[in-house]
């Protein structure tokens, strides 16, 4: 018997999370007299900042090592999970860690049976109305928290580690137990807190494990890509470039559809078109060209490109003209703009309701905390040129 | 009473990845210099070094160098005068460096070089592909593959000592597939630092030591009057390695326990096998899988792990492959243009095989390119077209693609047909 356990994490951010929780549920199912390894998805590498990866763990109680090896080791991905760990709950909203991939289900290779185990604040209906149905049943659990980013050499110690061990324990006990776990991380000394997170997190997850039906979840709307057989491409390592194309409104700018890059967002940027001064700044920075310049002289963001790294909402020179707000507060990526165009008023309150009453700024250091103040309130403003055309 | 009863083999066991394995190693083999430049997959081997010096658990120089020529030459002069050393790199990387690697080797300098296998570009990626290292494999070079983490270690310890010893001396490059090896994570015996030293003396270099009280010049200007006769040195060399690679494995028996049957490579069920596949690195996994899977359905196949390229084990891979009613070659290599369009593994086995009066059939397998996965089902199929082989049956063509993405060649130019 195998189990697989993959660890879908945020690229860089939390790559040490990842790799720490890998190798201990390893020496954790090593103490228990299982055979054990881990490795990660490595076409993931090298990771950037926020791209969503994959860490794998495969446990066996029966198997000899080179079993569980040719069974799971040299290959690139996995074909079923019997848990799935998802670190950052907005990539319930699909990964694609590379070109040509797709946007994937995060549920893509959970068993029947399986579990997929999401570290939130949010409710699993929630959460299912991103996730795609399968077509057997599955469980879902949550282990309420953040998520735990922090830099590429940086390990936040903030438990989440301690808190994912314990929260398999009480999705899976056939990977590891919840005594080994404490065991384990009440060994060598170290402090009482860490097996007690565990114990917690285990306690609570128990209680959070709720079925999912078949079918439960929503249709999957983007298509896998068919990659060509090797004589159906040209050769020699050339790719025919992106379309020339600029034209002003939405989608004006032509981008590569092969890799939009959008589920690598844990925030995206809202744009209050009204207290906009055109400066141009949030175009011209955006790393990924996000912004289509519209005939009024506006930019609307292409959110299924955009990334989430923040630049336009550092370089705006206006206050809360543009806010970062958490992704899992959008259903769609539809023009912004378009929806402030048909109706200024319904936009201006929409934006104001997703951005919240709260703003939240990272320290410098990552890893380092994130502070939260209430939202300053700016009122609506009208610029000239709107109300000259009225 | 023998030396391992009296010494402590493996004194703990630690979850460790290919490359971290082959740091433990680096270090226990107490190196003098390590020159460092990152490529992955060996990148993790430098990190995970830096750390070791950084940490106080070797004391060696730590050189990052600017390049891969600079880092090859780094540590060509430092073994020069005398240093253990330490280098590594992965695919492109390790092309780029080729001009230093080459001399390494005619100036018959020991150093250990770890080679992470990966993809030559371009296509810019990571996966394993064997053809970075089998580049070096007429340039005067010891190279050997390792299966798995445990085997990295170990064969750090015995590179370093079959290239150091002086019948020998000759660069060595330990090959490790990348990704599959390289990053995965596994449970690894450490040996006793007490046990490794016995087992590999302190490098001297005798009277070719770079030194003030030492003077002498290492490769002068030579022209058509010496050459020849230097490749002729080198050529003994080589030769002379088989007995002591023999030896070393003889003496790492006796310390660490029977670790390894055959040193040149592992014969898995083959005693009464009607075919096997031969191959190199990680594929061992799914083919030995593959085989215990077979067997079970009465089918007689074995495997045959080659873990020693150069020296080529000629004369034993010979006599074991002559029993067989037909040969496998897997090559995660490619070898364009060759004879029959196979890789270059093929073309080592048949020329190895040719002397025999009546020759096993020999198909060639060219899978994995590039971190393609090779499953337990491609290595079945591999052993069913072999066995077919072996009853006479589809012989042709001799070379074969498995795991390549085929459809019907449609609206495909003729002369782009395979
Ligand atoms: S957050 Fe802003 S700057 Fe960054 S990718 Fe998205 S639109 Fe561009
Ligand atoms: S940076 Fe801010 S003010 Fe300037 S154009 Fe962009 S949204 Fe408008």
């Amino acid at each position: 018997m195998i189990k697989r356990v993959e660890i879908n994490y945020r690229g860089i951010y939390q790559k040490t999370l990842a790799r720490r929780i890998g190798s201990d549920l390893v020496l954790i199912a090593s103490r228990l007299g299982k055979v054990a390894f881990s490795n990660g998805r490595y076409s993931d590498a090298p990771e950037r900042d926020g791209i969503p990866c994959k860490y794998f763990v495969f446990v066996s109680p029966d198997l000899p090592e080179e079993e569980l090896e040719a069974e799971c080791g040299a290959k690139l991905d996995i074909d079923v999970a019997d848990v799935s760990i998802v670190l950052d709950d907005t990539m319930v909203k699909g990964v694609e860690p590379w070109a040509w991939h797709g946007v994937r289900p995060i549920n893509e290779k959970v068993s029947a049976d399986g579990c997929l185990l999401v570290v939130t604040r949010r409710e699993p209906t929630q959460l299912l109305a991103f996730i795609a149905a399968k077509p057997h049943p599955y469980r879902l659990a949550t282990l309420e928290g953040d998520a735990s980013l922090s830099g590429l050499w940086v390990f936040k110690d903030d438990l989440t580690h301690e808190r994912v061990l314990g929260a398999v324990a009480a999705v899976d006990p056939g990977i590891v137990t919840i005594d080994a776990v404490a065991d384990y991380l009440a060994d060598e000394g170290r402090e009482p807190r860490r097996a007690e997170a565990a114990r917690t997190a285990h306690a609570a997850t128990v209680q959070r494990i709720r079925p999912v039906a078949p079918d439960a979840g929503i249709s999957w709307t983007y298509a896998i890509p068919e990659l060509p057989a090797w004589d159906a491409f040209g050769e020699g390592v050339a790719v025919p470039g992106v379309e020339r194309r600029s034209e002003l409104g939405p989608g004006g700018q032509a981008r590569n559809a092969g890799f939009p890059r959008g589920t690598t967002k844990t925030e995206r940027p809202v744009v209050r078109f009204d207290l906009c001064t055109r400066c141009t700044l949030c175009w011209l920075e955006c790393p990924d060209g996000c912004f289509d310049p519209t005939a009024d002289e506006y930019y609307d963001v292409a959110y299924a490109y955009c990334t989430g790294c923040g630049k336009c909402a550092a370089v705006c020179p206006v206050k809360e003209c543009i806010v970062m707000v958490d992704e899992l507060r959008f259903e769609d990526t539809a023009s912004p703009w378009a929806a402030y165009r048909r109706d200024p008023a319904a936009y201006l309150a929409w934006a104001e309701g997703k951005k919240g009453p709260e703003r939240r700024s990272y320290a410098h250091i990552t890893g380092t905390g994130v502070e939260v103040r209430p939202a300053p309130a700016v009122r609506a403003r009208r610029t000239r040129k709107e109300v000259a055309t009225r | 009473m023998t030396l391992a009863e009296k010494t402590i083999a493996y004194e703990r066991e630690e979850l460790l990845t290919g490359c971290q394995a082959v740091a433990q190693a680096v270090r226990l083999a107490d190196v003098d210099v390590i020159a460092a430049y990152p490529i992955r997959p060996y990148t993790e081997v430098m990190d995970n070094l830096s750390r070791i010096i950084a940490d106080g658990q070797l004391d060696a120089e730590y050189i990052v160098a600017d390049s891969e020529h600079s880092q090859f030459e780094i540590v060509k002069h430092a073994s020069s005068v005398g240093a253990r050393a330490f280098a590594g790199s992965s695919g492109t990387g390790w092309m780029y460096g080729f001009e230093a690697l080459v001399v390494t080797a005619t100036d018959r300098l020991p150093v250990l070089f770890l080679v992470g296998n990966r993809a030559l570009d371009d296509p810019g990626a990571f996966g394993v592909e064997h053809n970075d290292a089998l580049a070096i494999r007429d340039m005067g070079w010891l190279l050997c593959w390792a299966t798995t983490a445990q085997e990295a270690l170990e064969h750090v310890l015995i590179g370093y000592r079959v290239a150091e010893d002086p019948r020998v001396r000759m660069p060595m490059a330990l090959a490790l597939d990348g990704a599959f090896l390289t990053h995965s994570q596994h449970m690894v015996r450490v040996p006793a630092a007490e046990t490794v030293r016995r087992f590999l003396p302190p490098f001297d270099l005798g009277d070719r030591r770079l030194h003030p009280d030492n003077p002498i010049s290492i490769a002068p200007q030579v022209n058509e009057d010496w050459v020849m006769e230097l490749r002729r040195q080198n050529w003994e060399a080589a030769r002379r390695a088989r007995r002591v690679i023999e030896q070393a494995y003889r003496e790492f028996n006796e310390l660490f326990g029977e670790r390894y049957g055959t040193p040149f490579f592992d014969e898995y069920m083959t005693d009464d096998a009607e075919v096997v596949l031969v191959g190199l690195g990680t594929v061992a996994m799914p083919a030995r899988t593959a085989v215990r899977r077979l067997r079970e359905h009465g089918h007689r196949v074995g495997y045959v792990n080659l873990r020693w390229f150069r020296p080529f084990p000629g004369p034993e891979l010979r006599a074991s492959l002559a029993r067989f009613r037909a040969v496998g070659v897997i090559d995660r290599d490619f070898a364009h243009g060759s004879p029959d369009d196979g890789g270059v593994l093929l073309h080592e086995v048949r020329s190895c095989l040719y002397p025999l009066p009546e020759r096993p059939q020999v198909l060639n397998f060219l899978t994995g390119l590039g971190g393609r996965d090779i499953s337990i089902d491609d290595v079945t199929s591999m052993y069913e077209q072999t066995l077919a082989a072996g009853r006479g049956r589809a012989l042709e063509p001799a070379v074969r693609w498995i795991g390549v993405r085929e459809e019907a060649a449609r609206g495909v130019p003729e002369e782009r047909r395979p």
